[in-house]
């Protein structure tokens, strides 16, 4: 009675057919189209393609930098979070698993919203600097700068970090971590060597997530990235709508997607590595 | 102890910022800083007169009602398909329809303008927002409406067929009163993630605003402190159906 595929999978295969697969490939295929007198033409130039790599390649790796960082500090935070949320919190766990999944459709635009007002020249933030008198006049890098852009996309990611981690340490039994106790491990050992492991394959998706969410953003660095913390998202909007360039944003979207695709790739290859390496130490 | 205060740290960075501008909505002064003036609802008063934020507000709802009922639909269909094929085959089908979620979204919403409007010829508009948000909206259903079904005793539905009830008489007698939470649920959250949408709606609405680009108007051009509170409002709408939705069908997160 087991089958591949049934009827009732039709209607959601019928949208992702027609709202995404093919505009997602109709979008790469123009990208090797070309413009002439503002007309979009159907081609096969690689001019889009070459536009990307000789214009923007610093461009994307900085983007890539950033999407790293932040995926980075989501994936840390969010364990730590997750961590005490499972094992620390006792009764509270479940509140602050609710807490998360709220702050999760807090909005995209209200959290950018907020940290505009904190951080501005006469946010928040300098305002309780210079009330607590350690400067006299407001700092303007707050605002407008990489740090800015960092900070405000860990905040909107670290949710969706945080489930992902949560729901693999719910599979972590007390029992384990008991025993490596009595055994003699340290609080640091249970960690890096009894649940770590275990919840590497969470711990990997929160990072994929928020890093692809992170490198792909561009309402972030438009708000509070000013010059300095611009991000190759930005430019997909741009070549679309300003210059009218289709193809150069096409190239654009998909040349930060394999990018982004190729670094998860590695990441993987190296996390597989690494954990069938040093097993024997752990057992 | 020292948990504790790493845990009140973390709902400090979290929650923080979302509170102070629910705060500050009800403040007299126009811009977000201490000491925030006395208590007010001008900048509601304000929204209440505002024909823009009017026209805005009813094309959100009718967007997220409209995701609410059909996402539901295509999810649910596709969940009590998945339970039917190989384990193997639910794998694959599951991610196909996550990838969506998984790509950024200003990509999905660039290509759907370019098939839209390049590819077809049709235009924008309201029914194309929908179309974007059910595709975005249907793997969540998915992943609850199938949380439900595992815990599903089949044998209720084997028991309805053999007394002679039809595939569709079992399906709404004894199958849909069982997961009718869950999809309440799924609903809520449908809808949840289409009023907290900015980049496809921005790009697929064409003339018109929803709320979130009716705040975005505002939050490029100038310091508009109504913008606390129509960022309360959508706040209010999303949380409050999101906590309601989890309520509604007990779903714990699993992913």
């Amino acid at each position: 009675m087991t089958r591949h595929f049934n009827l009732f999978m039709v209607p959601a295969l019928a949208v992702l057919a027609f709202v995404f697969a093919i505009p997602i490939l109709l979008l790469f295929a123009v990208s090797f189209w070309s413009v002439k007198n503002f007309r979009l033409q159907p081609d096969f130039s690689f001019a889009a393609w070459q536009r990307f790599l000789t214009v923007y390649g610093d461009l994307t790796l900085y983007t890539l930098l950033v999407g790293l960082l932040v995926g980075l500090l989501c994936t840390a935070l969010g364990f730590v979070f997750a961590y005490a949320a499972r094992f620390k919190a006792g009764r509270f766990g479940d509140l602050l698993l609710v807490a998360t999944l709220i702050t999760l459709f807090g909005g995209y635009l209200v959290k950018i919203y907020a940290w505009k007002s904190i951080l501005g020249a006469d946010g928040l933030l300098n305002q309780a600097l210079m009330w607590l008198g350690l400067t006299d006049e407001p700092l303007a890098f707050l605002i407008y700068s990489r740090g800015a852009v960092v900070v405000a996309l860990v905040h909107f990611l670290l949710p969706f970090a945080i489930l992902p981690i949560y729901a693999s340490l719910r599979n972590v039994s007390e029992a384990t971590i008991e025993a490596a106790r009595d055994l003699g491990a340290s609080g640091a050992q249970v960690i890096t060597r009894i649940v770590i492991p275990q919840t590497l394959p969470g711990l990997f998706s929160a990072f994929a997530f928020c890093f692809l969410l992170a490198a792909g953003d561009y309402v972030t660095p438009m708000l509070l990235g000013g010059t300095s913390g611009s991000m190759l998202g930005q430019f997909v909007l741009l070549e679309f709508s300003t210059n009218f360039n289709w193809p150069a944003g096409s190239a654009l979207s998909f040349g930060l997607l394999f990018a982004c695709l190729v670094l998860i790739a590695a990441l993987a290859a190296l996390g597989g590595r690494m954990m069938r390496r040093p097993a024997g130490a752990v057992s | 102890m020292i948990w504790r205060v790493i845990l009140g740290l973390f709902l400090l960075f979290m929650l923080g910022p979302i509170a102070l501008v629910v705060v500050f909505s009800f403040g007299a002064n126009a811009l977000i800083g201490f000491p925030m003036g006395g208590f007010t609802l001008d900048w509601y008063g304000k929204l209440v007169a505002d024909t823009g934020f009017h026209s805005a507000f009813w094309t959100s709802l009718s967007a997220a009602f409209s995701t609410a009922i059909l996402a539901t639909l295509t999810g649910m269909l596709a969940a009590i398909g998945l339970m039917k094929v190989t384990p193997g085959a639910t794998r694959a089908v599951l991610a196909a329809l996550a990838l969506p979620v998984l790509l950024p979204p200003l990509v999905v919403a660039i290509a759907i303008v370019v098939l839209f409007v390049r590819g077809l010829g049709l235009g924008l508009g309201l029914p194309v927002v929908v179309l974007g948000h059910i595709l975005v909206a249907q793997p969540f259903v998915i992943l609850i409406v199938m949380a439900r079904l595992a815990r599903f005793d089949q044998a209720t539905v084997d028991a309805a067929r053999d007394l002679g009830a039809t595939r569709l008489a079992a399906f709404r007698l004894v199958t849909l009163p069982q997961i009718a939470s869950a999809l309440v649920g799924a609903a809520l959250v449908s809808a949840a993630i289409s009023l907290d949408d900015f980049i496809i709606a921005s790009f697929t609405i064409g003339g018109g605003n929803t709320i979130s680009t009716f705040v975005w108007g505002k939050m490029r051009t100038t310091l508009d402190p109504s913008i606390n509170a129509i960022a309360t409002i959508l706040l209010v709408l999303t949380v409050g159906l999101s906590a309601l939705a989890l309520k509604v069908s007990k779903y714990k997160g699993q992913v």
